[in-house]
């Protein structure tokens, strides 16, 4: 059987693989920052986080309309298509956990120029977002090598975020009633929130590492009636 | 039907299916939507000989009624030989032979004292030009396999016969005014349209077409799958084509047919559901065929 390899278009969509992925790293980036402006106060390098997010916007545009033009002008079907699906999948988790250390970024201002009302919490976050970031490097890399198994991994690792998240909470309750206390608390459970959805979208990049390898898309966990 | 046709079942015959799908994805599912002549085609071990030359080799499937059922493959794989055994065409061909069984609804097709010509009257095939006869008129052409068929039919009724089978093939409105013109006056995909009008006035229960659209302009080949979705809640319909896309659009089951080498006999190397084929094929070569990495 003659071998007719339609070389340019596998090597682009292997780029475009390459360029979504690499999307996760701007992320990293990000959210290194991010936590970093946290336990810092430091409002400078939240501006920087919040301005660099247009590096991750732009990427997702970019890759997003060339999945496209693949997908109007190669026809691809069986696992080109379903890679492309996910692709566009994935790019909007990348779009979404950008957007969500914007908004971490966001409220730093407002938790003023002195100490933390609570050290522990910024603690918590913080822990929150080293883990987040393992989470972001794993689900890349189950993407790249197509593991399924270290892409279900991922609830496994997410459950640490949504525990710490939890702890927030706690600590926030007992904070006191004191009103400005109370504001500060609320605004750094904002924060943690926002982390805990980058650790979601995360998992959902491991449901789409699954679907691309096993051609079936199901949820990992589902929310709404979990196990 | 057939005349002494020999049933010969699966269970009797006690060999397994060759499809490695799980139930519910295969060709052999339920019909839900029953068609009023459309009937199922077995082809069970099927192997075809040019004179010595091995061109197919061991096909067994069944090909649901009311469905449309794409072969695809690269050329030389036995796609077309297959689709021509299954209403004794390939036997036209000199020191052609068939082994296996192919039956419609049970009743072989192959069995002793069938009358061929009546196996291709229930069993039609629209070829890859449209061959209208040149010089009779549009009208003529439809009616060509009536005469053929049955001795004297009249006036009245032929005229309906005609005009029935032009609406079903979706060309009546283009050339009512027109029917003792010669057919041969239409464009492409209106001869080919012409040719199905031709084939359903015998009122066959299977469709056979070996890659219908592939002398068309895309508009008229979108003409003819439109034609093809309808003409499949009266008929089982099988086509052969090339154009992937246009099995991805057009069938409800794909089958994919390849060759190990050149010389070697063409085999069925998978069967299923014609959106699992194109997402999610359970074989390598499928999976290479449909995503263009060889043909």
């Amino acid at each position: 059987m003659p071998e007719i390899a339609r070389s340019e278009y596998l090597e682009e969509l292997a780029t475009l693989e390459a360029s979504a992925l690499g999307g996760l790293d701007l992320v990293n980036t990000a959210l290194a920052r991010t936590m970093e402006a946290v336990e810092n106060q430091d409002v400078e390098l939240a501006q920087v986080v919040i301005a660099d997010d247009d590096r991750i916007d732009g990427r997702y545009l970019e890759v997003h309309q060339s999945l496209i033009t693949l997908l109007a002008t190669q026809s691809p079907v069986a696992t080109d298509l379903r890679l492309i699906s996910a692709l566009l999948h994935v790019l909007k988790s990348i779009e979404r956990m950008g957007d969500q250390c914007v908004n971490v970024c966001k409220v730093i201002p407002l938790t003023g120029n002195y100490a933390p009302v609570d050290a522990r919490m910024v603690d918590l976050i913080v822990r929150m977002g080293g883990h987040t970031r393992t989470l972001i490097l794993q689900a890349k890399r189950a993407f790249e090598e197509r593991d399924v198994e270290m892409a279900r991994d991922l609830v496994r690792r997410d459950d640490a975020v949504d525990e710490l998240n939890r702890e927030c909470f706690h600590l926030a309750l007992e904070i006191g009633d004191d009103a400005d206390r109370r504001e500060w608390a609320m605004t750094m459970l904002l924060s943690a929130r926002a982390i805990e959805r980058v650790g979601d979208n995360a998992v959902d990049i491991g449901e789409q590492v699954a679907f691309v390898v096993t051609g079936l898309f199901r949820e990992f966990e589902d929310a709404s009636h979990p196990a | 039907m057939l005349g002494a046709a020999t049933k010969r079942s699966a269970a009797e015959e006690g060999k397994p299916e060759m499809s490695k799908r799980p139930a519910g994805v295969t060709s052999t599912e339920p019909v839900t939507k029953a068609g009023r002549g459309a009937k199922t085609i077995e082809a069970r071990d099927v192997d075809l000989f040019y004179g010595d030359f091995h061109a197919v080799e061991g096909v067994t499937m069944t090909i649901a009624p009311n469905k449309v059922t794409a072969l695809i493959g690269s050329s030389g794989c036995g796609k077309t030989t297959f689709l021509r055994s299954l209403n004794r065409m390939h036997e036209l061909t000199p020191g052609a032979r068939v082994d296996g069984h192919v039956s419609l609804d049970g009743e072989d097709i192959y069995g002793k004292g069938v009358d061929p010509v009546e196996v291709r009257r229930l069993i039609g095939m629209v070829f890859q030009q449209p061959n209208p006869f040149p010089t009779m008129s549009i009208y003529d052409n439809v009616a060509a396999g009536l005469n053929l068929n049955s001795r004297r039919i009249p006036k009245s009724r032929k005229d309906s016969v005609v005009e029935r089978s032009l609406r079903g093939a979706h060309l009546w409105e283009e050339v009512k005014d027109r029917l003792d013109k010669p057919g041969s006056g239409l464009s492409g995909g209106q001869q080919q349209r012409l040719c199905i009008a031709r084939a359903i006035a015998v009122e066959p229960e299977v469709l056979l077409m070996d890659e219908p659209c592939s002398a068309l302009d895309p508009l008229a080949t979108l003409a003819i799958e439109d034609l093809i979705a309808e003409l499949k809640n009266r008929y089982t319909i099988v086509i052969v084509t090339h154009n992937m896309q246009q099995a991805a659009r057009a069938s409800d089951v794909t089958a994919f047919f390849n060759l190990d080498a050149t010389g070697k006999p063409g085999h069925l190397v998978e069967v299923g559901a014609t959106n699992e084929i194109f997402t999610n094929p359970t074989q390598k070569q499928t999976e290479d065929y449909v995503s263009g990495r060889f043909g």
